[in-house]
């Protein structure tokens, strides 16, 4: 099951979520130079979940539900422009587990 | 010291410190008062944020007072609420007396580096002092990078008649035009403002129109944010913020009014 909210994609894949990049705000900020993850493990909705420097824009990212952290695509740390790219294996952003479903299902389909 | 020599202090001081400054001004001498305020100010807007001498913000700060309050200034006493908690007042940001005003800035936030450049960020700078951009470059150097867009910043407002100055980053429309993503940041660029000014306790605050000059957001469309956000957070955090809408050109002053007075 695929939403989105906050312009990102959150896939669920058995009991994990994976936020990753929608092509809109793919889009709006253009090529993506530099990417800093906020390190916090625990997220609540709305929380910064990282910054980043791209050719257009200058943006923080919020997380569009809660849970916790499991995973960063730290590829993308070195190789910013990951996030440019199309296929969700390369513009993910975070993994997260112990996100309440409910609070999942809603979120707008995608 | 007349302000006139003290004019003359600052801007030799400045040419001192910044040789070159000569390659990036169009105008390097000046005879007339108005002439000498300009090549100050195009030699602050260029201006490093390196330290500066006591001296020289002594005769800074003495001349910027000078010259800032010899203007009319505002405060909210003299304003007329439209709607419970918000005002529209068109003028000059900088002569407003008010707890915060607020700087559209850019990503560097470091104020506009144009030589004389007529943005309200350059304008802000300038009246505020050199001061501003050193407390700005130290936020940015602490932050580590640079500023993204619908955020808030804090500093002190110097030699202008405001206590605070709260910088935001709003978003910039290019040919593709306006999106929700950029909508949605400058919303944050207001709630994200309002919630510093009450995090500091402020009581009054003057928004500009963030986002509508240099960074091309379509008029109508920013003060319709602007006023949509600023009226929901006040009343979702039951805020008791006095809230001015700064206008400076007579398009912006007309859509607001158009906007504050419809009934809903």
């Amino acid at each position: 099951m695929k939403k989105r909210a906050n312009f990102l994609f959150i896939e669920k894949n058995d009991n994990i979520y994976t936020l990753s990049m929608t092509p809109e705000l793919q889009d709006d900020i253009g090529t993506v130079g530099f990417v800093e993850y906020i390190n916090d493990e625990m997220l609540s909705v709305d929380d910064a979940i990282l910054d980043l420097e791209a050719s257009k824009t200058v943006m923080e990212l919020a997380s569009p539900i809660a849970g916790k952290v499991i995973a960063r695509n730290e590829a993308a740390l070195t190789e910013p422009s990951l996030l440019n790219s199309a296929k969700i294996e390369e513009n993910w952003l975070l993994k997260l587990t112990d996100v309440d479903e409910a609070k999942f299902t809603e979120l707008e389909d995608a | 010291m007349n302000q006139e020599a003290k004019l003359d202090y600052l801007i030799d001081y400045l040419w001192k410190e910044n040789p070159t400054a000569v390659k990036q001004l169009q105008q390097i001498e000046a005879t007339t008062l108005a002439a000498k305020v300009e090549l100050f100010r195009g030699l602050c807007n260029i201006r490093k944020p390196e330290s500066v001498s006591k001296e020289f913000l002594q005769v800074q700060n003495l001349f910027l007072t000078d010259w800032n309050n010899k203007r009319l200034i505002t405060s909210i006493e003299a304003l007329k609420a439209v709607q419970p908690q918000l005002y529209l007042w068109q003028g000059d940001i900088t002569s407003l007396s008010v707890d915060a005003i607020v700087n559209a800035a850019n990503s560097e936030m470091l104020g506009c580096c144009e030589p004389n450049h007529q943005c309200i960020d350059n304008l802000i700078h300038t009246r505020a002092g050199v001061q501003l951009r050193l407390a700005c470059y130290e936020i940015i150097k602490e932050q580590g990078r640079k500023e993204a867009v619908g955020k808030a910043k804090i500093t002190k407002a110097y030699n202008l008649p405001s206590n605070y100055v709260i910088h935001t980053v709003g978003p910039f429309i290019d040919k593709r035009g306006v999106t929700p993503i950029k909508e949605q940041l400058l919303a944050s660029s207001y709630t994200k403002v309002l919630a510093l000014a009450d995090k500091f306790e402020l009581e009054t605050i003057a928004f500009c129109c963030i986002s509508t000059g240099e960074f091309n957001f379509p008029n109508q469309r920013a003060a319709e944010i602007a006023i949509r956000e600023v009226k929901k957070y006040l009343t979702k955090t039951d805020s008791k913020l006095q809230v001015i809408f700064n206008v400076f050109k007579d398009e912006d002053l007309e859509i607001y009014q158009s906007l504050l007075t419809t009934k809903e």
